[in-house]
């Protein structure tokens, strides 16, 4: 969670949002759907590719090495499914763009990392 | 973990103000304890010495560990052992436990894993350790080996490594090998790395650019290239990022 020096390319940082678990099944499937308009851009295209690769990854990495998400919970209270969904901006910016999102997701994501 | 096993710390106010244990508390432990946790190779006991104090003496085939009681009461209350005699007993048995693992037990029971290879985690190789209880002690050859009994033992615990039965979970392009009951031979996923890749094309991820992403005692992860960087790249944990290729080279420790 770093802070993007203004004129940056910020692609490369990837910023955490805190999701329970249906809410990161909410997300794929507005993902997917989107993924089924061929309207869509090639390059937005690949965002979203990697937004569901990173719905899978973020389960991984919390097999791998639970301790460090495990001590944020414990000091914020959420339940054990809060997984950190780490997106780039481009990532975020194709899914608030494109995809049909429940209201109370979209908020959550717009509210930027948390 | 401390060396008198997970159990050591009796909890957080032990661990702040810690009483001490009293050397006496601890001989008389020992005297009941130790009988009971003698083998048919393995001596344990209590040497007294005039003038200066009991020791603790366990030795097995060509290893041998001595302490001073006064030090091991010492180690005991910085670790936490509380002063009764059932966390006693138990820090008695976690450290004999962790005693040197004999050429005999590295030969017959030695499992190969991967653990850093410097302080610094940046590189992983090889070690060969063994399951006493709850503990993986590794074995560690003797000055004056024979490279061909270290070789024989490390070969050994390689095919004993590629014969762990690990648990896998696949998590859309993210293959995750582990162990159910003990985490460190996790790594055993990686002593045959053919097998590996087979098994990950059966389980329906790509297996061109194939890497794996490692943690000493935790799971193993796989995946390309790509994804596995993205695994890897956001956590503050250490760990390695290897292509399958340069599995097969890995040092030993």
């Amino acid at each position: 969670m770093s802070v993007l020096p203004s004129g940056d390319t910020g692609s490369e940082v990837l910023v955490p949002h805190w999701l329970a678990s249906p809410e990161r099944v909410q997300l794929a499937a507005a993902v997917r759907s989107a993924l089924g308009d061929p309207a869509v851009h090639p390059v937005a295209h690949i965002h979203l590719q990697n937004v569901l690769t990173e719905l899978h990854v973020a389960a991984a990495r919390d097999a791998v090495w639970p301790a460090s998400a495990a001590r944020v919970r414990l000091a914020t209270g959420w339940d054990a499914d809060v997984l950190p969904v780490r997106l780039s901006a481009a990532e975020l910016t194709a899914v608030l763009a494109l995809c049909p999102l429940p209201d109370g997701l979209r908020a959550r994501l717009s509210g930027g990392g948390a | 973990m401390t060396a008198f096993g997970r159990r050591g710390s009796a909890g957080l106010l032990q661990r702040l103000r810690p009483t001490p244990i009293d050397v006496a508390d601890l001989l008389e432990v020992a005297e009941v304890v130790l009988p009971v946790l003698a083998g048919p190779q393995l001596r344990v006991e209590l040497v007294r010495r005039s003038g200066a104090g009991s020791a603790l003496l366990v030795e097995e085939d060509e290893r041998s560990v001595r302490v001073g009681l006064g030090e091991l009461a010492d180690d005991m209350t910085g670790a936490g052992v509380a002063p009764t005699p059932e966390a006693m007993t138990a820090a008695l048995r976690a450290w004999v436990a962790s005693r040197p693992v004999t050429d005999a037990a590295a030969t017959t029971d030695g499992i190969a894993v991967l653990d850093w290879a410097d302080p610094a985690r940046s590189a992983v190789g090889w070690r060969v350790v063994v399951r006493r209880e709850e503990l993986t002690p590794a074995w560690t050859p003797l000055p004056g080996t024979a490279p061909g009994r270290v070789e024989e033992i490390r070969s050994a615990a390689s095919a004993r490594a590629a014969e762990v039965q690990l648990a896998l979970r696949v998590e859309g392009p993210v293959a995750l090998w582990s162990h159910p009951s003990m985490p460190v031979l996790a790594t055993t996923a990686l002593a045959a790395p053919a097998r590996l890749l087979a098994r990950v094309a059966d389980a329906g991820l790509p297996v061109d650019d194939l890497h794996v992403v490692v943690t000493p005692q935790r799971p193993v992860a796989c995946a390309g290239r790509s994804v596995a960087a993205r695994l890897a790249g956001e956590t503050s944990e250490a760990s390695v990022t290897l292509p399958w290729e340069r599995l097969a080279g890995l040092p030993w420790l």
